[in-house]
């Protein structure tokens, strides 16, 4: 069955505001693709279109290549995971897990047998007659998934659905909702500002920010080809050095950071001799020694903080930034204190310039 | 609760508040209430007879009911007709607490609110006048009826149950609106849409998900509707007499016109306690605890 999403041309306005800038994005059949941005970026009314319960201003929405104009919101073929889970109060978990059936009219003996099936899908058996309010929150979590997974959706849309979760759950759930969408093989269409959540699940992962789709990648693409600051500072821990590009070749581009001499990096996208950028250099790629081909820049450590398996460095450098470095913990020395200079080297592959005036 | 007060308020004001409270519900409420249940056991005697040897206690007033089949068809037409002015109100209230709470963005429901407050600020009789106005036989509803072709003759909305239940389903319905209201609001938005995500249409949705959570709140709604209903004196009286008379008008005429209290008290307490009674019946049909209509 085709359960593709495309976003054809989508527009969002609120009145003057503009939620979604012109979108034109596809959900393949069965992928796990998640809306990874900050709050109020417009990922909660793209999936509020999805399900209908808004129309696009202009554009369509197309589920397994039907559009959904006009299409209202029950009798679409998708179904929603509330960030508040939203089950129903009064009802029992059985009646919860029931009522997208019971609305069509299935017959109480085949209802039975479907909330039977589900909640052993997702490990509650036996807990049918149970009140919602005795249920633990990672039990809520999985009766919302039975209750939503109950209608049989092509889609599944899930809004920040583990958020409220403690940090052991949480994980646990990650693991669990990927299991649960290999078993069933439908689209899940995940939002998050977790990018966490995003990496670990997701097949794709489309970065919004401010109404606009920054970037859609595998979650490897996106941590290592950022194509915009702002992917590259908001997907994982970054740092930005500001430059202006003075050699731009096809694979490098050289900039001269001032007082941090000239550094080198990938290039990222088309940039002029003169144009103004950022070189990013993650956190785990500095090194306290020099290789051969190694650019360096010198800074005094700040703070060392020790992290277990790892060591993170504050440093400032003569430019008044400062960096946060990752090292693991067998390269500690007494030589890393506060105060104490340190060159940092990094390999040029390893970092990545993108031009533009503005890094977030 | 007065050590609360006291730990406020220090001592002094903390016995003046409680005392205040106290004379005000004992000195105006039970009292009174007391007085009228003496009352209502014993005969109506002339003052001179008055804790004399026929001042005695006896069920005889409550009897009356009983023997005259006018006053009995009287008392179950009231419990009927405010029956049925609940049900019409709920009907009429409903659609509208949820337009408030739900639907309309918060200017246009603080204007709608307001727009219902303001002609409460009018004395309720005036208001009932204004409607015997609109009713009348030759008056501006039967004009536009008569004029949009709808009816052939005017109707006389005032000389029948019509008038009171319009009037009164008016008179009551913010008592109605309110509470379903709160109730409603309360509701987290996410269930309406959950329900829809789930397939449920308009009607399913409010049968099975809104309805049920706001129960409390159409409980209060129609009982505060049903008692004021019952024990309304004004409307019956402008818009129903004489053909439609209410249980109220009768223990008004023991008290005022018969001059016979004794007699009025004991119509009044088996009005209330008829009326309390057939809450409690229906707080049980549909299983709401004293506990939700206190949230």
């Amino acid at each position: 069955m085709d359960s593709s999403v495309h976003l054809d041309n989508t527009v969002m306005q609120f009145g003057d505001f503009t939620a979604i800038q012109k979108t034109d994005l596809k959900i393949q059949s069965g992928e796990f693709f998640s809306f990874l941005g900050p709050s109020g970026c417009g990922k909660t009314t793209i999936l509020n279109m999805i399900s209908g319960f808004i129309d696009p201003t202009q554009g369509d929405i197309k589920i397994g290549g039907k559009s959904m104009r006009g299409v209202p919101a029950n009798k679409r073929p998708t179904s929603m995971i509330f960030q508040n889970l939203a089950l129903f109060p009064l009802m029992t978990v059985a009646e919860n897990i029931e009522f997208g059936l019971e609305v069509r009219g299935v017959s109480k003996s085949e209802r039975k047998k479907a909330s039977d099936r589900l909640l052993e899908l997702v490990a509650l058996e036996g807990s049918g007659t149970k009140r919602v309010s005795e249920l633990s929150g990672g039990q809520k979590q999985r009766i919302a998934i039975a209750r939503a997974l109950a209608v049989e959706p092509q889609v599944l849309l899930l809004d920040e659905p583990l958020s409220a979760l403690d940090l052991k759950l949480r994980q646990h759930m990650r693991t669990e909702l990927k299991a649960i969408q290999r078993k069933t093989g439908i689209t899940f269409i995940y939002i998050t500002h977790d990018q966490g959540e995003a990496l670990t699940m997701s097949d794709r992962v489309a970065v919004m920010s401010a109404g606009r789709i920054q970037q859609v990648a595998d979650p490897i693409t996106l941590y290592r080809d950022p194509h915009t600051a702002f992917v590259a500072s908001f997907v994982g821990e970054n740092n930005g050095v500001r430059g202006k590009v003075v050699e731009a070749g096809s694979e490098y581009i050289t900039l001269d950071c001032g007082p941090l001499g000239k550094l080198v990096g990938r290039s990222q996208g088309h940039a002029n001799i003169g144009d103004e950028a950022t070189l990013f250099v993650r956190p785990e790629h500095f090194r306290l020694t020099a290789e051969d081909g190694m650019h360096t820049l010198q800074a005094s450590i700040n703070e060392v903080n020790f992290e277990g398996s790892y060591l993170t460095l504050n440093a400032n450098t003569s430019a008044d930034q400062t960096l946060s470095i990752q090292l693991g913990t067998h390269q500690y020395s007494d030589a890393l204190h506060k105060g104490a200079p340190v060159s940092l080297s990094y390999h040029e592959k390893d970092a990545i310039v993108i031009a533009g005036a503005g890094y977030v | 609760m007065f050590n609360q007060l006291k730990a406020r308020f220090g001592s002094g004001l903390a016995v003046g508040i409680t005392g205040m409270i106290a004379i005000w519900l004992i000195g105006l409420v039970i009292l009174p209430q007391l007085l009228m249940v003496d009352y209502s056991f014993r005969p109506n005697l002339l003052p001179a007879d008055i804790g004399g040897p026929k001042d005695t206690y006896s069920l005889t007033n409550y009897e009356t009911l009983f023997n005259n089949q006018i006053h009995l068809k009287i008392f179950f037409k009231t419990i009927w007709s405010s029956v049925l002015v609940t049900t019409l109100t709920l009907l009429v209230s409903y659609p509208i607490a949820f337009y408030l709470a739900k639907v309309a963005t918060p200017q246009k429901a603080a204007l709608c609110l307001l727009l219902l407050i303001i002609p409460f600020w009018i004395n309720e009789i005036l208001r009932t006048f204004s409607w015997y106005i609109i009713l009348a036989y030759k008056g501006p509803l039967n004009a536009l009826l008569l004029g949009l072709g709808l009816i052939d003759r005017p109707i006389r909305f005032l000389s029948g149950d019509g008038g009171v239940l319009i009037g009164m389903v008016y008179a009551y319905i913010l008592f109605m609106i309110f509470p379903i209201y709160n109730a409603i609001e309360s509701l987290d938005s996410n269930q309406v849409k959950a329900a829809r995500n789930l397939g449920a249409g308009w009607i399913r949705t409010h049968w099975r998900v809104i309805i049920p959570h706001a129960k409390p709140g159409i409980a209060t709604g129609c009982i505060m509707t049903f008692m004021l209903a019952a024990g309304s004196y004004a409307v019956p009286a402008l818009l129903g007499s004489p053909g439609s008379r209410w249980f109220t008008q009768i223990i008004y005429n023991w008290f005022f016109e018969g001059g016979d209290w004794n007699q009025g008290a004991a119509y009044a307490f088996l009005l209330l306690v008829i009326c309390i009674g057939f809450i409690a019946l229906v707080m049980r049909i549909f299983k709401v605890g004293l506990g939700d209509i206190a949230k």
